[in-house]
């Protein structure tokens, strides 16, 4: 087995281990203002119909223009998209009905919904080196006033599902805005087990866990489908890769697998041609294991997942690949 | 190999086989540590739904389509 896919396979436990200590440690922060549970958002109208678009924050939603495509067919049904990808949104005229967020970093994610503590371009690159938001990578001061103008504006329309791991610096920021929180604890272990996690957090707080997938367009894909029941769920900026030509350095894991791997480095990094562009795309083992924990899940889900990223590595049983156009207008899809 | 090497004597030192087991311990750790670098930023758990509701819930798969 390639390298990449041999670290992929052991990343189901190393996520524990990454995230476990600073989810519970932000659940306990965040304790005091957890009001509302998801579940609740079944009860709403967020959009028409039984379909939603979960909107991701991948490079094929600038390279397709997804979102202006989006925009121009006047969907109506209900719009789920990842913190990543509410700038772009947002930019773009489009107020999604429903914002998830989960990471637990409690510097980073908060700058997806405008830092008004960032007063200088901080020395993490991190967002220099994305390539989920452009906008943020180029001037990253002016995209942030700009971010805080636009989720200011339109905070009191749009739902946050908070998932307790969520950087406490994120909640302050979507209540100021006066964005609404419906809240879940991610799913961190077998609740069957009496010392789980998932069952101490849930008997501390009663929320529901939700199995998050690994990242957080999955988490945003399983609300779609199993907290807001909608049957027909199509994907945008769910690439899970990065397209031909993007130079390594500008990956989300490259200097961890540099650190790790030394020179070897670009031996974890899998290529994989997407079967309608024929485009040769490539991610690292965690956007691997993405691919691979979601095409599991798809596999019980109820509902029907269709994929209009026009990119990536997300294809193969049971996921339909369709233009965004023909998932809007209810044509027929194709399994890759 | 001890089928074949039998001692006729007894040993007056310690072996302290604890040794390797210990940097075999060392490197499993460093190796976890090393992965969770590279993890995602939400777990999954295989084969439990995918939402439990605690202990008087139900899964999703129960609830009813809108």
């Amino acid at each position: 087995m390639e390298l990449g896919r041999q670290i992929a396979s052991r990343l189901k436990d190393a996520t524990f281990e990454r995230i476990a200590a600073a989810g519970v440690a932000n659940a306990a922060i965040n304790r005091p203002h957890i009001g509302r549970s998801i579940l609740e958002l079944a009860t709403l109208p967020l959009g028409a119909g039984d379909s939603a678009i979960v909107i991701g924050a991948g490079p094929s939603l600038h390279r397709r223009r997804s979102l202006e495509r989006l925009r121009a067919l006047c969907y109506t049904g209900t719009i789920v998209a990842v913190d990543g990808a509410l700038g772009s949104c947002l930019r773009a005229g489009i107020v999604p009905h429903l914002v998830v967020s989960v990471d637990p970093h409690r510097e980073r994610i908060v700058r997806w919904f405008g830092d008004p503590s960032l007063t200088a371009a901080p020395a993490d690159d991190y967002f220099r080196r994305q390539e989920m938001d452009p906008m943020q990578a180029a001037d990253e001061l002016a995209a942030n006033r700009e971010l805080i103008r636009l989720v200011d504006a339109h905070g009191p329309s749009m739902r946050v599902a908070a998932a307790t791991s969520a950087a406490p610096e994120v909640v302050a920021r979507c209540t100021a805005a006066g964005m609404e929180l419906f809240w879940w604890n991610p799913m961190y272990d077998d609740y069957d087990d009496p010392e789980s996690v998932s069952r101490r957090l849930n008997r501390d707080n009663g929320l529901p866990c939700l199995n998050g997938g690994g990242n957080v367009g999955t988490a945003a894909w399983v609300i779609a489908h199993a907290v807001l029941g909608k049957r027909r769920v199509g994907l945008v900026g769910i690439d899970f890769s990065y397209p031909p030509n993007t130079r390594y350095e500008r990956t989300q894991y490259y200097p961890e697998l540099r650190s790790l791997l030394g020179e070897r480095y670009a031996d974890a990094y899998i290529h994989v041609e997407h079967p309608v562009l024929r485009e040769r795309w490539f991610c690292d083992p965690a956007y691997w294991w993405f691919r691979d924990v979601f095409l599991e899940m798809a596999r019980d889900a109820e509902c029907r997942t269709i994929n209009c990223t026009e990119g990536g590595i997300l294809f193969g049983d049971p996921v339909e690949l369709a233009a965004l156009e023909d998932f809007v207008n209810v044509k027929a899809a194709r399994t890759a | 190999m001890s089928k074949f090497l039998k001692g006729n004597y007894e040993l007056n030192v310690n072996i302290d086989d604890t040794r390797a087991d210990d940097a075999e311990r060392t490197v499993d750790e460093f190796e976890r540590k090393a992965l969770s670098r590279l993890g995602g930023s939400i777990c999954f758990v295989s084969k439990k739904g995918f939402l439990w509701k605690g202990e008087n819930g139900a899964r999703t798969s129960d609830r009813k389509p809108s």
